[in-house]
């Protein structure tokens, strides 16, 4: 990696601070923040960013605290994944989180991996992590998984970039309904965590977040689900460790056996977490049975457009659609 | 005029052994004809014997590697860990294009503070991507890094063939002067063959493709040169080979063989990749001549990936015919291998089955701009099998035979009771009786499913006389066995101490092997599984020497002839009287200060060769997704004498671990537009983790011949097994590896179309 300033601010005034202003769009590569490193450091050895600072979180205090009020739950961006994984009252009232947490790659990676770095990590498409492949995302002109070797890419939302979201947090937590707090020179802003994450055809396709080159996301706040039965279905297709193939997120409010309300998220098929609001709205007042996965399913893909190698992706996303259902109809 | 077979005269010796001695065979002339008769000698008579095995101590019994402390708590030093006074550190830059040339400034790099010296390292034709281009040395790794970075290499880029589609398509670049696709077998008459599948009741084709596996061995490629200027030089090695080096850095540091020694004290795995110094070896040199400082340099692992060989990929179009039995008449094949620059090992088609069948191979390679492959783990026949046993099942499907039936038939009569008793046994220990779809796979519409594939494995194993050994007792009783033989991680180490502590009488850890340095005695590279049975009769002959020569010295105090002796644990007694006995150490203080000094050769009548496997494998398919679980895999597998039998079911498990990662897992990937590696990681170059290991089951064959080599039969059945219990539990077919969850959806789908 390219050398760089190492700094350490214990505020988060601090670290805004040390950040580039809100408008230095091209130069805001500069600075950045590190987390638990587990993807910056990638990102830093493969020379995908060459910053000139880096600004450590952990010196500012509270960042990783993890509190539950009335069912509630503030998540610090500092919270590691093995802490959400391992919280047994999270686990008990926001399934989806805790199992999403616990899917993320290997033990090593869950101790040391954070919240906001999970939530804020680039792709893993193998174009965009090779140095030589200056693709769209790197700037370039081109998207080359759109006309090369797209088994691991976007079936939905694609263009002009085909990458897929590798969190898997994100569709867990967006099924969760949750929020992002967002600390920037401006003081603090507050977004729906399902518009915090980008389209490469609505914001730069070379981000995946609306997060400005001034802003840090600091806290992700998650509401009570009292009633509510969810779980985070992933397919790995190494199940040692591995990014989702897909991944579904799904969490059921059921009353007399049926459905009476749904949230649906998808994973590992579109640049951002996939929300399924057809899919949802369709469940409502049904009970879930083997048409109602058919159904869902067909909801849920809709629009969906594969690539020459990822057509797969579509009977396995209802697949696992249908294991998401009926594991919570039946649990 | 044909020889008489010799005749036994009885078959068991006509009473016990007296002690010390034993009864041997020996070939007599009785009335004119050559008769073997039984006679009894002087137990050491005739040279070393393995002598009974229920009578083992430590050879033939299970015992835990006595570097395996050393391993697991990171005292043992690899070639990787070695940190000399003055080291520096270098790198290696790769071409970043498949073809052209390039030109190198280094001025840049050298301008950099810390940086030692930069080196191209060839005359800039590129024809393999990722070749090695320059290297740098610098104080340490980060400013080696940066050296590379600076290097300005400007390439004149030209038209490339990474993918074997390309360089097969018409007006292709050119890869090799005498043509990308080369035919390599001779015979070009099917006319036999193409008859006989016409007369078939039955055909069955199919093409099966293969993609490149990389050894992914977990220390990198490369060295520490230790020469500092002068007249000697250690190179510390990752090799397979401790005498392969040498003299090849002999010839760089332009030196003589005698002058460099090589060290290989443990080495990270090498599976066939590891003979020799290669690039990465002489740019070491290269940098420490110039220097005059001892150069660290391993690959890192992205240029592991791109040019430190592999396994080559291929192609194979098979036709069988069958008659109305099941057994097959005929074979057409086309065989194609992948071997980058270089044409790949052979793939052996047709691969053990086939017997009496009229056979025509078209055996062919196509050249790709990518590095050579290099031998990995039963060259060829992982391959061979891959294809060829998926071809038995479906001849079994075709013919609505029985997976075990269509290989009875279908192995040859000398090969037929081994594999049809392994295979019996595998099916007896994974739960073959139970199965319901033995003749046809499961098409039912159930979500999971399980299958159940077989296959099976040869390999020579055979030693040969390369290797000298020498066993020296000291006069405190102390024990060391000496040979320049390397550990590869299996085992080696160990069975030097056990084979020697068996034979004098001592417990495991009175016995230090020293290995892995060239100035011991000279062994074979470790290759084709030929090191145990080339080093462990070696190593018994030693011992058996030093005994004797012992008992020269011990006989005297004990008033009695050598030969009446015999060892015990931890003393030397009268074979005939045990209670006449004198301890180790009181035996060793009458040796002198000089100790004694023993040496050992290859003894052809301690080892032997030729094994055989059978391998299964219990899958579960779940349709909703795709994904394969394998529940079960089980080996049987004959070897002869088992030097350690903790050791052996190691090799066998990781075989099977080895097999199962490249039958759903390992695929090297190339962008043919880009020419770039896409997975040269071991993030996106999948290798199996803990839980894709399913619960494994190995037995042996105690067999009576001397000891085999097994290591490379241990890899070759496995993933034919895995892919064959896919189409056994949910009917897919998946004609190229690895075989992965998005290649069986795409086939249940066709399935369901088709009705």
């Amino acid at each position: 990696m390219k050398n760089f300033t190492y700094v350490m601010p214990t505020s988060l005034e601090q670290v805004v601070e040390l950040l580039p202003g809100p408008r230095d769009l091209k130069t805001r590569d500069r600075v950045k923040v590190l987390a638990g490193g587990q993807d910056l450091l990638g990102e830093l050895k493969e020379h995908l960013v060459e910053p000139e600072q880096v600004v450590n979180l952990k010196g500012v205090p509270g960042l990783a605290a993890l509190t539950q009020q009335a069912g509630a739950w503030q998540i610090g961006a500092l919270a590691t994944l093995a802490a959400l994984e391992e919280n047994a009252a999270l686990r008990a009232s926001h399934t989806l989180v805790a199992e999403a947490a616990g899917s993320v790659g290997s033990t090593q990676i869950r101790n040391q991996g954070t919240v906001g770095g999970n939530l804020c990590q680039r792709p893993r498409c193998w174009y965009y992590r090779h140095e030589q492949a200056v693709c769209i995302k790197k700037g370039g002109a081109e998207c080359f998984a759109y006309g090369g070797l797209n088994k691991y890419n976007a079936i939905l939302g694609g263009g002009p970039s085909y990458i897929v979201h590798p969190s898997d947090l994100a569709p867990a937590l967006v099924a969760a309904g949750a929020t992002a707090l967002i600390r920037g020179k401006k003081g603090e802003r507050t977004v729906e965590l399902e518009r915090f994450f980008t389209l490469p055809s609505e914001g730069a396709v070379t981000r995946e977040n609306v997060l400005a080159p001034d802003e840090v996301l600091v806290r992700v706040d998650v509401p009570a689900m009292a009633g509510w039965k969810s779980t985070y279905v992933k397919f790995r297709e190494r199940s040692s460790y591995d990014f989702a193939l897909a991944a579904v997120a799904a969490a059921l409010r059921i009353e007399g056996g049926k459905v009476a309300e749904a949230r649906l998220v998808l994973g590992g098929v579109a640049p951002v977490p996939w929300r399924c609001e057809k899919a949802e709205k369709a469940l409502v007042g049904r009970k879930i049975d083997a048409e109602t996965c058919r159904v869902v399913g067909e909801l849920a893909l809709e629009g969906a457009e594969p690539l020459a190698h990822n057509a797969y992706k579509l009977p396995l996303a209802k697949g696992l659609i249908t294991k998401a259902l009926t594991k919570l109809a039946t649990a | 005029m044909a020889l008489e077979p010799l005749k036994f005269q009885d078959e068991k010796p006509p009473r016990p052994a007296a002690p010390g001695k034993k009864w041997i065979r020996v070939t007599k002339a009785v009335n004119g004809i050559d008769t073997e008769v039984w006679e009894e000698v002087s137990d050491d008579a005739g040279g070393p014997q393995w002598g009974p095995r229920d009578q083992m101590r430590l050879v033939s019994r299970a015992i835990p590697r006595v570097d395996g402390p050393d391993k697991v708590s990171g005292r043992a030093m690899y070639s990787s860990d070695m940190r000399l006074p003055g080291m520096v550190y270098a790198r290696v830059l790769r071409s970043r294009v498949p073809c052209g040339t390039v030109k190198l400034d280094l001025e840049a790099a050298k301008a950099i503070p810390g940086v030692l010296a930069v080196i191209a390292l060839n005359n800039g034709n590129i024809d393999w991507l990722g070749r090695p281009i320059a290297a740098v040395a610098a104080t340490t790794p980060e400013l080696a890094e940066d050296g590379l970075r600076a290097i300005v290499a400007t390439y004149e880029e030209q038209p490339f063939a990474v993918t074997p589609e390309q360089s097969a398509a018409e007006n292709a670049p050119k890869v090799n002067s005498r043509g990308n696709v080369r035919t390599l077998s001779k015979n070009t008459d099917s006319s036999e063959v193409d008859a006989a599948l016409g007369k078939a009741a039955k055909r069955v084709q199919g093409t099966w493709k293969i993609p490149v596996q990389h050894h992914a061995s977990l220390e990198t490629h490369g060295v520490v040169v230790d020469y500092r200027g002068g007249a000697e030089a250690t190179i510390y090695a990752s090799t397979q080979g401790t005498f392969t080096i040498p003299g090849d850095a002999a010839g760089r540091l332009g030196l003589q063989g005698g002058q460099v020694t090589a060290v290989v004290e443990h080495m990270g795995g090498g599976f066939g990749s590891k003979f020799g110094m290669g690039i990465e070896g002489d740019a070491a040199c290269q940098l420490a001549k110039e220097l005059g400082r001892p150069v660290h340099l391993m690959l890192d692992r992205a240029t592991e990936f791109h040019a430190a060989g592999n396994r080559s990929g291929g192609e194979h179009t098979l036709e069988a015919g069958l008659d109305d039995k099941g057994q097959i008449v005929a074979i057409k094949g086309r065989v194609t291998r992948h071997g980058g620059v270089g044409q790949g090992s052979g793939h052996p088609i047709p691969y053990i089955y086939g017997r009496d069948a009229k056979v025509f191979v078209e055996d062919r390679c196509i050249h790709t701009h990518t590095d050579s492959s290099r031998a990995m783990r039963g060259p060829g026949h992982p391959q061979a099998s891959f294809s060829m046993e998926a071809l038995m099942d479906e001849c079994a499907y075709a013919s609505g035979l029985d997976l075990l039936e269509i290989r009875r038939i279908n192995l040859a009569d000398n090969r037929r009771e081994l594999y049809m008793r392994q295979l019996e046994r595998c099916a007896a220990l994974i739960g073959w009786d139970k199965h319901p779809f033995k003749n046809a796979p499961d098409l039912s519409k159930s979500e999971l499913k399980v299958g159940i594939g077989f296959a099976i494995a040869r390999w020579g194993g055979g030693g040969n006389g390369q290797c000298k050994v020498e066993v020296r007792i000291a006069q405190d009783g102390s024990v060391e066995v000496l040979s320049g033989t390397q550990d590869l991680g299996t085992g080696t180490r160990t069975y030097c101490a056990s084979i020697v502590a068996e034979e004098l009488g001592l417990e495991l850890g009175a016995v230090r092997p020293r290995i892995g340095r060239s100035t011991f005695g000279s062994a074979n590279a470790s290759g084709g599984s030929t090191t145990s049975p080339s080093l462990s009769p070696s190593v018994k002959h030693a011992a058996h020497n030093a005994r004797l020569a012992l008992f020269e010295k011990v006989a005297p105090l004990l008033g009695v002839k050598p030969d009446e002796l015999a060892v015990g644990l931890g003393e030397i007694h009268v074979a005939a009287k045990p209670s006449q006995k004198i301890a180790w150490k009181d035996a060793c203080a009458a040796l002198g200060p000089a100790g004694l000094s023993a040496q050992g050769e290859w003894q052809a009548h301690l080892a032997s060769s030729d094994v055989g496997g059978a391998q299964a494998a219990k899958v579960q398919v779940d349709t909703l997704t795709g994904e394969i679980k394998v529940l079960d895999m089980v080996a049987v597998q004959n070897c002869g004498l088992l030097l350690n039998r903790m050791a052996v079911k190691s090799q066998l498990q990781g075989g099977m671990v080895q097999a199962l990662s490249y039958g759903l897992f390992e695929e090297r990937v190339l962008d043919p537009d880009l020419g770039l590696f896409l997975n040269a990681n071991f993030e996106d170059y999948k290798i199996a983790g803990v839980r894709e290991i399913p619960r494994m089951q190995v037995e042996f064959e105690d067999d009576p011949r001397g000891v085999i080599g097994m290591a490379e039969a241990a890899v070759i059945p496995g993933h034919s097994a895995i892919a064959n219990a896919v189409r056994n539990a949910c009917g897919v077919r998946v004609f190229d590896m690895p075989v992965t969850a998005d290649k069986v959806l795409v086939g249940l789908e066709a399935l369901r179309k088709k009705g």
